[in-house]
């Protein structure tokens, strides 16, 4: 079915998946790459130490900021 | 951090006898809810010996990158839960917890196993990854949160 037609996102979300041949961990490894391939953003190499999962998701979102940022001149 | 690397880490896991509980984007796409993410999450049991086994397992997988020595047993049990390793290579990065704020720890997280290639890879359960992430600020969270709770009939 390759057109599905929803009242609403609610519904939308509701609906089933399709199925895929493909194992779920294949297909994540995949759209992993494919979404790296598009927007790289890679962390800088080496080992970072957190007090909290909190300071490690901040650390992750200013690097991503700084990332996109690019380049000050 | 590419598809063999993953693989190579978990095999390296397994083979070292780390105690794990993988969590995160990829504990979900092993629950067919897949989404793509930076990093790699595992929560580990927090025994000084389980740190060194972790630390040989990745010695095993980066031959020997000489940053993995920064990982410590000082740190993971002490004022540092979470560390973040980002490999010589590829994209990804693994984040590795010894505690997840007072929701969870190794013993209190309920996992299964998955297979990968071979590999036994210790997943954390639909339920216990609903019960890490809801209630949580992050947006992403949430929406796995809500993602979870709806595929698998959650209770919230």
């Amino acid at each position: 079915m390759p057109v599905q037609k929803f009242r609403s996102i609610e519904e939308m979300n509701k609906a089933p998946e399709p199925s895929y041949e493909e194992p779920p961990f294949e297909r994540f490894v995949r759209l992993c790459a494919q979404y790296w391939a598009i927007a790289p953003n890679p962390y800088p190499r080496g080992v970072f130490k957190f007090r909290s999962i909190e300071e490690a998701q901040k650390a992750r979102l200013e690097h991503s900021m700084l990332e996109r940022r690019g380049p000050q001149v | 951090m590419d598809r063999d690397e993953i693989i190579r880490v978990l095999r390296a896991f397994e083979s070292a006898g780390l105690e794990y509980v993988l969590i995160g984007a990829a504990a979900m796409a092993f629950h067919g809810l897949v989404r793509a993410t930076a990093d790699l999450d595992f929560l580990i049991r927090a025994t000084s010996e389980n740190i060194e086994r972790l630390r040989t397992a990745l010695r095993e997988a980066f031959q020997g990158d000489p940053n993995i020595n920064e990982i410590s047993s000082s740190d993971l049990l002490g004022d540092y839960p979470a560390v973040r390793y980002s490999p010589p290579t590829g994209d990804l990065y693994l984040d590795v917890l010894t505690r997840l704020g007072k929701v969870a720890s190794f013993e209190t997280v309920d996992a299964e196993l998955k297979d990968v290639g071979g590999i036994s890879v210790r997943v954390a359960t639909p339920a216990a990854l609903y019960r890490m992430t809801k209630g949580t600020v992050r947006l992403q969270d949430q929406a796995d949160a809500t993602a979870l709770r709806e595929r698998f009939n959650l209770k919230s």
